[in-house]
């Protein structure tokens, strides 16, 4: 036995290694929370904050502008409320918001993630909604002391309720992992009357996010040729289209256009939901 | 023999950098990333023994994850490749390759016909990108995405490794 293992040593030596690997990726919300990984990740975190913020001074001119377009929108919503004069700001808020800056973002892998500056010292805990300016970004799953881990919307597990805007019905967005700008809604029944150019916005079901939040606009709405595969034909103005997606009967596949350009996030909102917990007692 | 470890702790700390700092970044088409981090496998020395080869891209793998904040993935991926680069190189340079280590990786680049450099890129390549995305999605039902994400993402690497590659040997010389 001893002889077999000197032989062929080097084997032995890369199973082990391998398995060690491994049990990274299966444990690896256990291991995130262990001293050495939190340790390591607060200093690859710096690293990576100080990159990024090399990078910030040469966007700053882009930044700017966005930021002046967000004020616009912004105080022409609220002209609208002020006019109103029934709006009481501490009454009845069930949301609140926070600013937070992006430092590490990941877009080549399946399970995207990005890094943002603000962690429980701030406040922040697992399960909140982020947004940037022009829309939806993630949700938060992981979170330290200064920094937090946010499943960007281009996640394979990430799963957020939307609804259409203009006929109200409800679907659930998931990614197909092909594509920066496209995510697919499900869910949404073939009787519903929905067209190419409709907007999706989320749809307060969770709490996570408020209710009416861009999302993005339909791109696509495919009708399933006669194969059942896990590989599926799709018949799209008679262009036969090839999309990894589990197709299933009287629904509708839609195919959706993010209005977050994910490639340039700078600045992100953090959403807390007020009434949370109230929520979660009574679905109980 | 410490020349060798040094040489090995300058390409791992450079390559590491590059990676994570300008690479991770480049987001080619919106989502493609090249893994010049290869680099260091494909010219690792041959001298040092597979054993201490494993353990070191163990490491580079681990440090590359921490960054990336996928832990494991590319830990795995580079220890596989790490394992297989022996039979790999066995196979593709024939009676030319030496395992007691006797050529530098230079005079295997110099002394071999086009197919063959190319083949040892690319089954490097494709194995690491194929190990990676599958660890990552972890479900057959994406067994499509991950091929059409390997190929891409392989053609990216190989062009960027194989330019770093020729400018490290320019630079030897």
């Amino acid at each position: 036995m001893i002889d077999f293992i000197l032989r062929k040593k080097d084997v032995v030596v890369y199973f082990i290694l391998l398995f060690l690997s491994l049990s990274f990726i299966f444990n690896s919300n256990y291991f995130h929370k262990s001293k050495v990984i939190l340790f390591s990740n607060s200093i690859t975190n710096y690293t990576n904050e100080v990159f990024e913020n090399i990078d910030w001074y040469f966007e700053l001119k882009k930044i700017n502008s966005s930021l002046v377009e967000e004020n616009l929108i912004l105080k022409n919503q609220l002209e609208k409320f002020i006019e109103k004069k029934s709006i009481d700001s501490l009454k009845n808020v069930a949301f609140q918001y926070q600013n937070a800056k992006v430092i590490s973002n990941n877009l080549s892998s399946f399970k995207n993630n990005l890094i943002i500056n603000k962690g429980t010292k701030h406040g922040l805990k697992n399960e909140m909604g982020v947004i940037s300016s022009t829309g939806i970004v993630g949700i938060i799953d992981r979170t330290s002391k200064n920094y937090s881990s946010v499943m960007s919307v281009l996640n394979t597990e990430s799963k957020i309720n939307a609804k259409v805007k203009r006929t109200s019905h409800f679907g659930t967005l998931e990614w197909n992992g092909l594509s920066n700008r496209d995510l697919l809604l499900n869910d949404i029944p073939e009787t519903a009357d929905i067209k190419i150019g409709d907007s999706i916005i989320t749809g307060g079901m969770s709490l996570i996010f408020p209710e009416g939040i861009n999302i993005g606009v339909i791109s696509e709405i495919m009708k399933q040729e006669k194969f059942n595969d896990t590989i599926m034909k799709f018949n799209i103005n008679n262009q036969v289209k090839i999309a990894n997606i589990e197709y299933r009967e009287n629904y509708l596949n839609i195919e959706v256009k993010l209005h977050t350009d994910m490639n340039n996030l700078n600045n992100v909102y953090v959403i807390e939901s007020l009434n949370k917990d109230e929520f979660e007692n009574i679905k109980k | 023999m410490i020349n060798i470890y040094l040489l090995i702790c300058k390409r791992f700390i450079f390559l590491v950098l590059i990676q994570v700092l300008i690479f991770n970044k480049f987001d080619f088409f919106g989502i493609y990333d090249p893994y010049i981090c290869l680099v260091f496998i494909l010219t690792f020395p041959v001298k040092l023994s597979k054993i201490s080869f494993m353990v070191i891209a163990f490491a580079f793998g681990l440090t590359i994850d921490l960054f990336s904040n996928s832990l494991g993935l590319n830990t795995a991926a580079c220890l596989t490749v790490a394992f297989f680069r022996s039979y790999i190189m066995n196979f593709v340079f024939g009676g030319f390759f030496d395992p007691r280590g006797l050529k530098l990786i230079k005079n295997y680049i110099s002394d071999s016909s086009f197919s063959q450099k190319f083949l040892y890129l690319t089954s490097v390549i494709l194995i690491h990108h194929f190990i990676l995305f599958s660890l990552e999605a972890f479900s057959l039902k994406y067994i499509s995405t991950i091929i059409y994400k390997t190929l891409i993402t392989a053609l990216l690497s190989g062009i960027f490794c194989t330019t770093l590659i020729y400018i490290m040997i320019e630079n030897e010389k």
